[in-house]
């Protein structure tokens, strides 16, 4: 036999695209920058585009009287080649973001891209490699990516927060901070505050640690660690058995991308279930700081304040979706949640006194919370083998998809998610990267339906409500156009008047929506992104939908241009 | 039925399942041998996976590596067919092209632990067995634990 043709050494996949490979320099970002976000109204610096997390924009050229002509600009498909960890329940989740005429989005299975935000085009593109074998209870997503200091970062699904050069995607540092022996992962969208990255863990469902993390932007040395389930002896121990194990296993994870607030130099984050999800007999005990806000130092990492929305927790109410920060008209710090377990939350920032507790959902029978904050539990699984049925379901009234705030109207718009579930306890040793719920678990298949609520914080009131027949699975974002617009599950994008609340536009992106939308301009002309392609954990907040088409395209509408 | 590890290959032979166009269609994945890399005083670890003529599978079909880090992967295509490898890899997966008869090299890097497929992805080559595992091994660094006492492991 002759000898071996030579074939040379494998090269880069995307050296056969037609990837640019560059993106343009943009101005520096930095933390005066973003603290700014709001005056630079083209651009979406940070995840929830400003720090308070209104995720409102005062781009007004897309209004009310000609959002009917929105059409699309132009379409990125993500795609996928191989075998990858959850082939099946992958999703577009992400947020994108837009830094002067480049727009950078992370997609399923380690992607990170820079496109033209005018046409779509790809400048660049990197991929981090995913272990197939990764413990994921939801799904393989990512929800974004923070921009600043030159770099783009990036918390991978294998618990590896990377920076790459924003103009050419190369990496620049990689730091391990999570243990996927463990099922720890990462899903999150860090935030750039000061000189630091920060980023929380995932990985409750499987009896971890939760933490929340600060990253020196430059080297990627970790500046400090704060862990949401105290040990024993520090403050919130006693909140957990004392003769036990139960808080090495806790939870609490900070699964989603704080908010943060300058002037008090606090980062509020959200915190999730404790573990295991369902069967408290393990974890006597409020189980701090599981289902809570906590508000973090950013200079030390230590808690200031907390608040638990959910002691307890026996339903998997995480509470790790956005504290929205808002001021009242006296000029009072506040903050809004809006919980899994179905009820709003309006919190003094500053300390974290209760202001005010409502529903905004209409079925709530898991337990009761009284005007002053008092929870009372009502059903729950208890007894082993015996089915319990509760509303809302373990994926809440409201799931991690974000609420937004208009200014102008002084409302705060919540997708809400109406649908029960039955969760029958079933006592289970710990094993590491084990699911360790403590229960079998059915959402239900029927009988579910959702809709925008329009609320204002300041009184509880609803003023007007949108309907759909299935449950709002996604962000909103609201303009000063007078516009919110929402992605539905079952595809349609819609533009709400945002004081009235009627759909004014639609366009059916072909696969459900389960991500956060953007609106920013690039050359006098606005344009609105969504990433859209339904999957992550489908079987919680809306199983009825299992079988719709999954689908991993950004699309961003404009008005025509002439 | 079931078998022991031993047995499985015999088991697996005797079901028509670790060949072409027996039972199954082609050869069902995983049922390969199981290889290990080698790792250099360079620190880089090293493996030779072949394609073995009309047999669709790279072998062996996993490799184990004690634990992330970089990689340098011979591949030789021994079939009488044109293949290719697209392999994962810490900023974009790699491709290599290989006519019959053929030879080439891959540099990776990968993260450990965990398991990564990679395959010849043209027409059906993947799903008739040319789809196999890089397994990193080992443990995350101690920085990346969390601070808890070591829990059971199923």
């Amino acid at each position: 036999m002759t000898d071996y043709v030579d074939a040379g050494e494998a090269v880069a996949h995307r050296t056969l695209s037609n990837v640019k490979g560059e993106a343009p320099a943009t101005r520096n970002v930095d933390y005066e920058r973003i603290q700014g976000a709001r005056s630079e109204p083209e651009n979406w610096l940070t995840y929830y585009g400003t720090y308070d997390g209104q995720r409102y924009s005062t781009l007004n050229q897309i209004t009310k009287d000609n959002v009917r002509r929105l059409v699309p600009a132009w379409v990125f498909q993500a795609g996928s080649t191989g075998m990858h960890s959850g082939a099946s329940t992958y999703s577009f989740e992400a947020t994108p973001l837009v830094v002067d005429g480049v727009m950078y989005v992370s997609g399923p299975d380690g992607k990170v891209w820079a496109i033209d935000p005018k046409t779509g085009e790809e400048l660049w593109r990197y991929k981090h490699a995913s272990p197939f074998d990764t413990s994921l209870c939801c799904g393989n997503v990512n929800r974004g990516v923070a921009v600043g200091h030159g770099k783009v970062y990036m918390y991978t699904l294998n618990a590896h927060l990377i920076a790459l050069d924003a103009t050419s995607g190369e990496k620049v540092w990689d730091t391990t901070n999570g243990d996927v022996r463990a099922g720890e992962s990462g899903s999150a969208a860090p935030l750039i505050v000061k000189d630091m990255v920060v980023v929380g863990s995932a990985g409750g469902e499987f009896g971890v640690r939760g933490h929340l993390d600060a990253f020196d932007a430059e080297t990627g040395e970790r500046r400090w660690r704060c862990y949401t389930v105290p040990k024993p002896g520090e403050p919130g121990s006693e909140t957990w058995p004392d003769d036990g194990e139960a808080w090495q296993r806790g939870g609490a994870n900070c699964w989603i991308t704080p908010t943060y607030d300058p002037e008090l130099e606090l980062l509020f984050q959200g915190t999730g279930n404790p573990a295991p999800d369902f069967d408290g007999g393990v974890r006597e005990g409020d189980n701090l700081y599981t289902d809570s806000v906590v508000a973090i130092d950013v200079n030390t990492g230590e808690i200031r304040w907390h608040y638990q929305f959910t002691p307890h927790d026996l339903w998997d109410y995480d509470s790790t979706m956005e504290n929205l920060l808002f001021d009242a008209p006296d000029g009072r710090k506040l903050l809004a949640h809006a919980d899994k377990n179905g009820y709003f939350f309006v919190i003094d920032r500053t300390n974290g006194e209760l202001v005010r507790v409502f529903p905004f959902v209409d079925r709530i029978t898991w337990g009761e919370i009284s005007a002053d904050g008092k929870v009372t539990p009502k059903i729950y699984p208890d007894e082993e083998g015996v089915p319990v049925h509760f509303w809302p379901g373990p994926a809440g009234g409201k799931e991690w998809t974000h609420m937004s705030y208009n200014p102008e109207t002084g409302l705060i718009y919540i997708p809400v998610q109406e649908v029960g579930a039955t969760a029958t306890r079933r006592r289970r040793e710990f094993k590491e990267s084990i699911p360790y719920w403590g229960a079998g678990v059915a959402v239900d298949l029927d009988d579910h339906y959702g809709f925008v609520s329009a609320v204002d914080p300041l009184t509880g009131e609803e003023k007007w409500r949108w309907n759909h027949e299935y449950p709002m699975c996604a962000s909103n974002v609201t303009t000063a156009g007078g516009l919110v617009f929402q992605g539905t599950p079952s595809g349609e994008f819609v533009a709400l008047d945002a004081q009235t609340g009627e759909k004014l536009w639609q366009f059916q992106c072909g696969s459900g929506h389960h991500s956060s939308p953007v609106t920013f301009e690039v050359d006098g002309r606005q344009y609105v992104a969504v990433p859209t392609g339904w999957g992550g954990w489908v079987e919680g907040f809306l199983p009825g939908l299992l079988g719709a088409a999954a689908g991993d395209a950004l699309f961003c509408f404009a008005l025509p241009e002439d | 039925m079931t078998a022991t590890a031993d047995e499985r290959a015999d088991v697996l032979h005797k079901a028509g399942l670790d060949g072409q166009n027996r039972t199954t269609l082609g050869r069902m994945l995983g049922t390969g041998d199981v290889g290990y890399a080698e790792e250099g005083d360079d620190g880089v670890m090293r493996a030779t996976v072949r394609i073995p003529e009309d047999q669709l599978i790279f072998d062996p079909s996993i490799i184990v590596f004690p634990h992330g880090g970089d990689i340098e992967l011979t591949i030789i295509n021994d079939d009488k067919n044109t293949h290719c490898a697209l392999l994962p890899h810490n900023g974009d997966p790699k491709i290599i092209w290989l006519v019959n008869h053929s030879k080439g090299t891959a540099r990776l890097n990968l993260d450990g632990p965990g398991a990564y497929w990679y395959g010849s992805t043209t027409g059906n080559d993947e799903g008739r067995g040319l789809t196999a595992a890089l397994v990193m091994g080992g443990e995350v660094p101690d920085s990346a634990k969390l601070d808890r006492p070591p829990q059971p492991r199923p």
